[in-house]
């Protein structure tokens, strides 16, 4: 054992360091230097061609390419923050829940066991214009006459998409702060109580400071595949109308493979990279001091 | 006493409202899945009728069985595709949980130089939207020659799904008391030993929880499938589930009914795990 013991951990890690540089590291250098050249799929020799940053100049002053950037941060923004909203206010009301607590869980997590693509195809299904159950229903209860174009109309569109995100992943959010509000002991409230606060006071200073660690656990998770979105938007829309849903990561899909504009397409992808990155790291910090703060008042 | 009265009343109403409430909220998250199983149920006649017709008047499993009955009727080979994923799930499933335990091991019973920003870059790792990753990847499977293989898209799954195993099976080996692979040490055991033992028998409904939640990425994964393959012999269900769309007019009906053959895996394997799976997160949130 002596001269083994300080290198067990690395010799542990090893494996998972080998797959992910060789099929995430190696891979993403790789798309690095390609978004360096004006790589095209139906022409190979490009990818000897160094055209240094031209690729991402062009994208700079590409309006296509920020309209989409903008649209996936916007829609991002939307989805996370209603989803910690409305996981919180599920959470919240499933815990008060005295009977049947545990088939309400079950039911709740229902949405998290839909792939994406399942989610895309569901809604497209039921904001469909002609058939959907969404323009049925309200054309049957008399709110409106005629077919509402969900999926046809841009905003309308729009809308559809972040129903269709927000209602597969508050589920993860009301998970993880259920889980929270069930660690959590019930001395502090009780006294909180004692000493005359307000429900609204209770929430805000003893139980939400309690369950916030779990939300960022959430927000962690969630943050590590933002892209899902991709393919809810694929299959409901696939960034029609006239690109008028059209996010980064299907303008991505679209320059690089029906296109065939690869290098222009990596120096886009470096763009999405970046930005699952910040979300992830921003909230990954929030964790970490969350925690630290955990630790130290309970 | 009027006092009193009105209290219990607005006692009574709260409750009333607390109910309606939860009823909505339930009914919103179940009734887009109930919709798709009671369409694939119901003749196409029905679901194209205008006014909709509300009630299904009668049940029949036409859409199965044209599913399964192969390319000459209903357009899409399911089988082959169903077999795909299977293949492709479990084996990238079995190798990123070996690689997990590992990984997961170190940073729990290990302390070492750089051991949270190793463990964040392994994160990092995780965010590369699926998309952005397939562009070099498909690059470098078409010189490889692996592309619309089992073992590219396997290989590809294995990263992807080693980062969270590792957190999860990290968090649950943390839940294991360390001295009691230490006692068995002391009783004779080698580390080996008493890892196989003792730590891993109790982590066990942890880790396979782990592998559950692996399988269903990889069951649901679509991003990189769908650039990754090519055919029928490597395309997985959710790259099928597209087929149906890109013809010219919806099959809704069959469309429902292989959503409904994709859903019932995950939705039996993750009913199994879901009591461990929130425990595995949230270890070390409370618990330091």
């Amino acid at each position: 054992m002596k001269g083994f013991k300080p290198s067990a951990p690395f010799l542990l890690l090893l494996p998972a360091m080998i797959v992910l540089a060789a099929v995430v590291v190696v891979p993403l250098l790789l798309s690095l230097y390609s978004s360096f050249t004006p790589f095209r799929l139906t022409r190979p020799e490009t990818f000897y061609v160094f055209i240094g940053i031209r690729n991402y100049l062009s994208i700079l002053s590409n309006t296509d390419f920020w309209w989409a950037f903008g649209r996936t941060v916007l829609l991002l923004t939307i989805a996370l923050n209603l989803e910690m909203l409305l996981g919180l206010g599920l959470a919240m009301l499933v815990e008060k829940a005295t009977r049947g607590q545990r088939i309400l869980r079950t039911l709740m997590m229902f949405p998290m066991m839909f792939s994406p693509i399942l989610v895309g195809f569901q809604f497209k299904f039921m904001f469909n214009d002609n058939i959907g159950l969404v323009n049925n229903a309200l054309q049957s209860l008399g709110i409106s006459r005629n077919a509402i174009p969900w999926l046809i109309e841009g905003h309308l569109a729009f809308i559809a998409i972040s129903i269709a995100e927000i209602w597969s992943s508050t589920a993860i959010f009301a998970i993880l702060i259920l889980a929270g509000l069930l660690a959590m002991p019930k001395e502090p409230i009780e006294a909180a109580r004692v000493d005359g606060c307000t429900p609204w006071q209770t929430f805000r200073y003893v139980t939400w400071p309690f369950v916030m660690p779990f939300a960022y656990i959430a927000m962690t998770i969630r943050s590590l595949d933002v892209a899902r979105a991709y393919d809810i938007v694929k299959i409901m829309t696939d960034g029609g109308p006239a690109g008028r849903t059209e996010l980064l990561w299907t303008l991505v899909a679209r320059t690089a493979y029906s296109d065939g504009r690869m290098g222009m397409a990596n120096a886009m992808a470096y763009f999405s990279i970046l930005l699952s990155i910040a979300f992830t790291v921003y909230f990954f910090n929030k964790l970490a001091a969350a925690r630290t703060q955990i630790g130290a008042e309970w | 006493m009027d006092e009193n009265s009105s209290a219990r009343l607005k006692r009574r109403l709260l409750g009333v409202v607390y109910r309606i409430g939860l009823f909505l909220a339930m009914l919103t998250i179940c009734l887009p899945g109930l919709w798709i199983v009671i369409s694939s149920l119901r003749p196409t006649v029905e679901i194209m009728a205008k006014p909709p017709v509300w009630i299904p008047q009668g049940i029949s499993f036409d859409a199965y069985v044209a599913m399964f009955s192969g390319i000459g009727k209903g357009g899409i080979p399911v089988i082959e595709y169903f077999r795909n994923s299977l293949i492709i799930s479990v084996t990238s499933t079995v190798i990123a949980v070996a690689i997990g335990m590992a990984g997961g091991y170190a940073f729990a019973r290990y302390r070492f130089r750089g051991k949270s920003s190793v463990f964040l870059g392994l994160m990092l790792t995780r965010t590369v939207p699926g998309i952005a990753l397939s562009l070099p990847l498909f690059f470098l499977y078409v010189r490889l020659g692996i592309i619309d293989t089992h073992f590219g898209l396997i290989l590809a799954y294995v990263a992807l799904n080693v980062p969270f195993t590792i957190w999860l099976i990290d968090g649950f080996f943390r839940q294991v008391p360390k001295d009691l692979a230490e006692a068995a040490q002391i009783d004779g055991c080698t580390r080996w030993q008493a890892f196989w033992q003792v730590e891993f028998p109790l982590a066990g409904p942890g880790i396979a929880s782990a592998a559950i939640f692996a399988f269903l990425t990889c069951w649901n994964e679509f991003a990189l499938a769908s650039q990754l393959t090519r055919s029928v012999s490597a395309k997985t269900l959710p790259v099928g589930l597209l087929d149906y769309t890109a013809e010219f007019t919806i099959d809704w009906r069959g469309m429902c009914a292989l959503a409904v053959v994709m859903i019932i895996p995950a939705l039996t394997l993750t009913y199994i795990v879901q009591k461990h799976l929130v425990g595995g997160l949230t270890s070390g949130a409370v618990k330091g």
